[in-house]
């Protein structure tokens, strides 16, 4: 009897409470990298218009972050700009407008980065996301998904993907795509697979007209 | 079955035969007790099914006894509420209206002393007799005795001129009169139309006093009814019951929709006010506050009704002082007064944050809202404080079909358990019948199986019933034979022998 009651109100307790420590599976964490590498930079007003979809989308307890790809993408100093949104609909709101902004200013004064750090990129977003302990995960990579990186620059680690879903956005097809196309299936069939291996959802899509393209 | 082929020696088809042979005859040897263990198990499960049946009909039966005795108690509990309420209008129209028939009853009164007064006043005054009629028969008699000279002429020439005189002032006079009575004649006649409406007035009340005496006579008969518990009460009650149920159940979910509706025009500004990223049990927590508070509401509602004595679904309401339940009605109509104040504030408020929703998909899609082009917003935003007012309080009155629902579901549901225990009775029976038909059905298959052995012991019994016959004959002949000649009656003896 006093098991019960201990076990009755332990769950009144946690039911109710707002989370702490605890993931809340209804709450979702949406990742967004950014490619600045080359001539990619000039895809990134694409990529403000899904940031501002996204915005419009989420609501409140959710968590989006949007960083750069760089030459070296595993760090903190990449985020672009983060954002929890807050429980009242008013403030989230005026937090997602911040947000708006900061991509923005972010998209006109963005320079080109010289190597293209994808695994960095996505090794962060695996991090934060789990740290965030969000129900829900997603990593965004606004990529043409083709990895060139530093010398001495070593990225030939698995992902631990379980519970996230990848999705590839508007991977451009490169110069050298058309004269072999091989080379852009391949691409995008190596980074499948290095999602698929770690235990995640992969998924591409170019079409970014599509209504139920960013559905979460 | 290939292993049991390759056991055998012999082709397939011949191992087949010699297995089909064996088991043929093991069966045939076997048919007694098989027959018996088919009889007892499809019996077992024919009895089994019966007694079933029977059980479900015997529980349908005290279900249905149990349901009318439900069904009478509520009619009669109806019947008395009508019956009360019904004396209740009566004495408050005696009360009201025959509670002044003294008054009538003098003024009525006054106006017949007033009319009689007047139809005294105006009664014909008959003319006074002239009073030279005796001067003139004097006169006559005179002039009839001493004959006619100038004096007597002198004299009734005057008597004729002072008749006339008199005759004109009489006539005058009388005319008065007849024009004073006419006057009292016409002032009459507004007291007959005072009379004859107070007269009306109280036959009409008389009226409808006979008919509310009349219709509680009905009430009363019906009441006698249930209260005997006749068939006709409780087949009058059965549909109607049911006709209640069906119209209770159509306002309980009109007023469930009402409460959708009402949940979605609160549950947006909940979220700003409790927050709308917590969740219990995968319900936002907003959401459950406005579920809460229209939950709420509408017990504030019911018990408001209960108080006032509409609804009686607590008796412990019911039977409290009147005082008390009037100061309970007050409080609840305060706090649903409040709460619907509150519910108007988030109607508001809703608004506002819809309007802050639309901004910002604007701006982020990169477009404004064009100010002159926009629709008016004070229009939406009375028409959600009215309807966030107005919605509550409409809400309190679900208490009075979910009284009928709750009252009326009881003998309704009861009356569906009472069709299915039927039908379930019904359908054990069936299954019954069939279950031992397919106990006979199983034995003639069996020994369709067996048909061979069957026949060939068919035709082996009939040889062997042929030679007893035959042994049986000789038999009788010879004994015939021996008592032909001592009994009379051998005939007879060999007659009964076959």
């Amino acid at each position: 009897m006093r098991n019960w009651l201990v076990g009755v109100m332990s769950l009144l307790l946690f039911g109710c409470s707002d989370g702490g420590q605890q993931i809340n599976s209804y709450q979702r964490g949406v990742y967004l990298l950014l490619d600045t590498s080359g001539t990619y930079t000039e895809e990134l007003v694409k990529a403000k218009q899904i940031i501002n979809y996204l915005l419009a989308y989420l609501e409140p307890g959710d968590t989006f972050v949007v960083a750069r790809i760089d030459s070296a993408s595993f760090s903190e100093k990449d985020i672009v700009a983060k954002v929890i949104l807050d429980a009242r609909p008013s403030t989230a709101n005026k937090q997602k407008r911040e947000f708006s902004q900061t991509v923005n200013d972010f998209v006109a004064n963005v320079k080109s980065s010289a190597y293209t750090d994808i695994s960095g990129g996505v090794l962060q977003a695996i991090e934060y996301l789990n740290e965030a302990r969000v129900g829900r995960k997603h990593i965004f990579i606004f990529s043409d998904l083709k990895e060139d990186l530093p010398a001495n620059f070593k990225r030939d680690f698995d992902f631990t993907l379980d519970g996230f879903t990848v999705r590839a956005l508007n991977v451009t097809k490169l110069r050298s795509d058309n004269v072999d196309p091989k080379e852009y299936l391949e691409r995008v069939a190596d980074w499948q697979a290095r999602v698929v291996q770690g235990g995640g959802t992969w998924g591409v899509i170019n079409d970014l007209d599509r209504a139920d393209a960013l559905a979460l | 079955m290939s292993t049991i082929y390759s056991a055998f020696p012999t082709p397939p088809w011949a191992t087949t035969l010699i297995l089909l042979g064996i088991a043929i005859v093991l069966l045939y040897m076997a048919r007694s007790s098989a027959h018996g263990a088919i009889n007892s198990l499809f019996r077992a499960l024919y009895n089994g099914l019966r007694m079933g049946s029977r059980s479900v009909a015997l529980a349908e039966q005290r279900l249905s006894v149990r349901n009318r005795d439900v069904l009478l108690a509520l009619g009669r509990d109806h019947a008395e509420r009508e019956l009360n309420r019904e004396f209740f209008r009566i004495n408050k129209f005696v009360e009201r209206d025959l509670g002044g028939y003294p008054q009538v009853q003098r003024t009525i009164q006054e106006q017949i002393t007033q009319i009689n007064e007047d139809y005294k006043a105006s009664a014909e005054v008959p003319p006074p007799s002239p009073e030279w009629v005796h001067a003139v028969e004097s006169v006559a008699k005179l002039h009839v005795e001493k004959g006619n000279n100038s004096l007597t002429a002198q004299i009734l020439e005057d008597i004729y001129k002072a008749s006339e005189d008199q005759h004109r002032d009489t006539l005058q006079e009388y005319r008065q009169a007849m024009a004073e009575r006419h006057t009292r004649l016409r002032q009459m006649a507004p007291y007959w139309r005072k009379l004859s409406n107070s007269i009306d007035q109280v036959g009409k009340h008389l009226q409808e006093l006979v008919t509310r005496a009349q219709n509680v006579d009905r009430q009363m008969e019906q009441f006698q009814e249930i209260d005997r518990g006749t068939d006709k009460a409780a087949r009058r009650l059965k549909a109607s019951n049911s006709i209640q149920f069906c119209v209770a159940l159509l306002f309980v979910l009109f007023g469930v929709g009402g409460a959708f509706f009402n949940f979605h025009l609160i549950a947006l500004p909940m979220s700003e006010m409790v927050g709308a990223a917590a969740r219990v049990g995968g319900v936002k927590v907003s959401d459950v506050a406005a579920l809460v508070i229209i939950f709420l509401e509408i017990t504030m509602g019911m018990f408001l009704l209960e108080c006032l004595q509409w609804t009686r679904l607590f008796p412990i309401i019911g039977a409290m002082d009147d005082k008390v339940r009037i100061r309970i009605a007050i409080a609840c109509g305060t706090i649903l007064l409040v709460l619907a104040g509150v519910e108007a504030g988030l109607a508001f408020m809703r608004d506002q944050i819809a309007a802050d929703h639309a901004a910002l998909r604007a701006s982020l899609a990169g477009t404004a809202i064009p100010a002159g082009e926009a629709v008016n917003t004070w229009i939406p935003q009375v028409t959600g404080m009215f309807l966030g007012f107005t919605v509550p309080l409409a809400l309190t009155l679900i208490a009075i079909p979910l009284e009928y629902l709750i009252n009326t579901g009881r003998n309704v549901f009861g009356m569906l358990l009472e069709y299915l225990l039927r039908l379930l009775s019904i359908g054990l029976r069936l299954l019954s019948a069939v279950s031992r038909n397919a106990g006979r059905l199983a034995i003639h298959l069996y020994d369709i199986l067996i048909v061979l052995p069957l026949w060939l012991e068919g035709i082996w019994l009939a040889s062997r019933r042929a030679a007893r016959a035959a042994n049986d004959g000789a038999e009788l002949s010879r004994l015939d034979s021996v008592d032909s000649t001592t009994n009379f009656y051998s005939g007879t003896k060999v007659s009964k022998n076959a």
